[in-house]
């Protein structure tokens, strides 16, 4: 069964030099307890479906497909019933914990905004006990409570930020770059409690990174993306370890395996830059810097396309895409 | 062979309301010509402060840092910062972005008095980095270029002074992963082509990996483990260098070794060895079992040889 089911979604930044298409179709789903990562670059659109789903984007941005919870979209939800949703259902932490948090606010006043707004009748004392347990329950000490975020270290903010996510019991959280200003350590502190969390609340999760070989320790299945769109799915050891898509597999040698003899001393890249959205090329938008580029790639938009075991890739070199050969 | 650069016994100390941080607590390293050294560790650990130290931005409260044989004072300043030049994590913030790509890297030229064609100099230097053909470039905006070339650019600007010593700070971390293999490559590419030393401070252990000759490993202002490359990150001594390995996701290792707590104030730094309360050894009683427990908690330890220039401060090496 599924629980969260993303159709063709297109969304639509409008700016003062025009439209932006930052999102162009992206069709996933997320099954319960389940993991999903999305992979990609800054300005690739993973950020910007964790906001469409969330109902964050700025007014005037056009949205199109639909984003099904439970069956019920929630593009086209009434704010009631969005304010309702939001929370309870579906959480999100954000990057960068020190912008996220209000600064003159104790945090343990903020985690318990979020409680009280979900639950009208719930008395002072019930919202500090449930406050108290959700510091714990993220390893900090209940005292933490009348701290203000400046007091606190970057991966103690990051703690703070997951305990307000999980204030109202949610089915699905959003983490959005969640380590990503964190130190190497600190931020294998927090993947472990997040992958705690997971087990002991039954959530599912997306989790969203530039940092591929990030998602593979993470989740069961990673989507990564280019200029908007969906460019390869499957399960997370088998896209990491046998990318279908040449963009994965770029993506996946720019971090390379410590006593992998292949990578030492040979730092890998692609030649060029990600495309500017509003300035697209013509055919597949990864074709200018793809290291196996044909000349039908620059004329032939390639859709995703089903790549076996439970996989699904857009290149022309996949066996079942179809285009001109 | 003399080392280009050569930190002796470095310490820089920060005093606010009578309390005293020991950012740099007794740090030696070398930095040889056509050498890649990575300076790596966690926020908070004094790599900045050394780096910042070696530029001349902070006075040593005590130490020698040498440049190509002398130390550096006030009459030597100007030329040697010249001659040693920094690369910052974001290159948008060290670019002005009302400055003209070719004034960004003609500004050092000029700044320094440099002889010759300064037009010939800055197209030389762009296309060293790779933005070619070089006059496509002067006369854009750092907004109009990529995240990619706007670090090319900020090499340039470094580059057009034909420096002996690079130090860069972050080189990639502010960069997109596909765009960050490039800049490494062309780091590398200056070292080995022009015979540079670099100096990159980092987090990143897979970049060490990738473009690193030397390793420095530093904890809460002292270098606890440094060595080749291939010694530290494939058979790491230090049980800092260890763990840290252990949750990076590009090495292989399988069992994870997160320490709990975060990386100790330098004002408090902790009596004995300065990393026995967070240390595994210490925690799962190895340490006690090899009868070192005690040395552990009262005794500093410095860094003493292993094998061939491999360096490692920690007791359970020393008794070994």
């Amino acid at each position: 069964m599924t629980l969260l089911s993303v159709e063709e979604l297109a969304v639509a930044y409008r700016t003062s030099q025009g439209t932006v298409p930052a999102v162009r179709g992206a069709t996933f789903t997320l099954d319960p307890g389940e993991t999903l990562g999305i992979a990609g670059e800054s300005g690739c659109g993973k950020s910007t479906i964790a906001n469409a789903m969330m109902r964050l984007l700025p007014d005037g941005t056009a949205v199109s497909g639909r984003i099904l919870l439970d069956g019920e979209d929630i593009l086209t939800m009434k704010p009631g019933r969005l304010r309702a949703v939001r929370w309870s259902e579906l959480a999100i932490v954000f990057q960068g914990a020190l912008h996220a948090l209000n600064p003159v606010r104790r945090v343990g006043w903020q985690i318990g905004e979020a409680i009280e707004l979900h639950e009208r009748a719930i008395s002072a004392a019930a919202v500090r006990a449930r406050i108290a347990s959700l510091l714990e329950r993220v390893g900090l000490p209940a005292e933490r409570a009348d701290d203000y975020p400046h007091q606190l270290s970057g991966g103690q903010r990051q703690r703070v930020l997951i305990a307000m996510a999980l204030a109202c019991n949610p089915s699905v959280l959003i983490a959005d770059e969640p380590t990503t200003a964190l130190d190497v350590m600190v931020q294998a502190q927090v993947l472990e409690l997040l992958q705690e969390l997971r087990f002991a609340h039954d959530l599912s999760m997306i989790f969203i990174t530039h940092d591929l070989s990030l998602l593979t320790y993470v989740c069961e299945r990673i989507a990564v993306m280019y200029a908007g769109r969906i460019v390869e799915e499957g399960p997370s050891h088998e896209v990491f370890e046998s990318p279908a898509h040449p963009y994965t597999a770029a993506l996946a040698a720019a971090f390379p395996t410590i006593g992998d003899r292949a990578s030492r001393m040979a730092p890998s890249g692609l030649a060029g830059d990600p495309p500017d959205p509003m300035d697209l090329p013509s055919g597949c938008a990864f074709a200018p810097r793809c290291p196996l580029v044909e000349d039908r790639c620059r004329t032939f938009d390639v859709q995703l396309t089903d790549a076996g075991d439970a996989r699904r890739a857009a290149c022309i070199h996949v066996p079942a895409a179809t285009g001109p050969r | 062979m003399n080392p280009l650069l050569s930190v002796e016994d470095v310490h820089v100390t920060f005093t606010r309301q009578g309390i005293v941080a020991r950012a740099v607590d007794g740090v030696s390293l070398d930095v040889a010509a056509g050498e890649v050294v990575a300076l790596v560790g966690e926020s908070g650990c004094g790599k900045t402060t050394l780096a910042r130290t070696i530029m001349g931005l902070e006075r040593p409260a005590a130490g020698i840092v040498n440049f190509d044989g002398h130390a550096i004072d006030r009459k030597r300043l100007r030329a040697y910062r010249r001659k040693v030049q920094l690369v910052f994590q974001d290159p948008t913030g060290a670019l002005n972005p009302r400055h003209t790509i070719y004034e960004a890297v003609a500004e050092g030229h000029r700044v320094h008095r440099l002889a010759g064609d300064e037009v010939a100099a800055v197209a030389g230097a762009l296309s060293r980095c790779g933005l070619r053909p070089p006059e496509r470039f002067f006369t854009r905006y750092p907004h109009e270029v990529s995240g990619g070339q706007r670090q090319r650019v900020v090499i340039a600007g470094a580059m057009v002074l034909k420096p002996q010593l690079l130090i860069a700070d972050e080189p990639v971390a502010s960069l997109d992963a596909s765009v960050r293999g490039e800049i490494l490559k062309l780091l590398r590419d200056l070292v080995d082509g022009q015979g540079l030393g670099l100096l990159v401070i980092t987090h990143d252990l897979g970049l060490a990996w990738n473009i690193a000759d030397r390793i420095a490993v530093m904890y809460l202002g002292r270098i606890v483990e440094i060595g080749p490359c291939e010694q530290i990150l494939e058979r790491p001594q230090h049980p800092y260098t260890k763990a840290l390995l252990s949750v990076v996701p590009e090495s292989k290792q399988l069992e994870q070794q997160i320490l709990v707590g975060e990386t100790p104030d330098p004002r408090n730094i902790p009596r004995g060895c300065r990393f026995h309360p967070r240390c595994p050894l210490v925690q799962h009683g190895e340490a006690e079992r090899a009868g070192i427990l005690n040395e552990c908690r009262t005794q500093d330890v410095a860094l003493a040889p292993t094998a061939g220039n491999h360096q490692v401060a920690c007791h359970a090496q020393v008794r070994r």
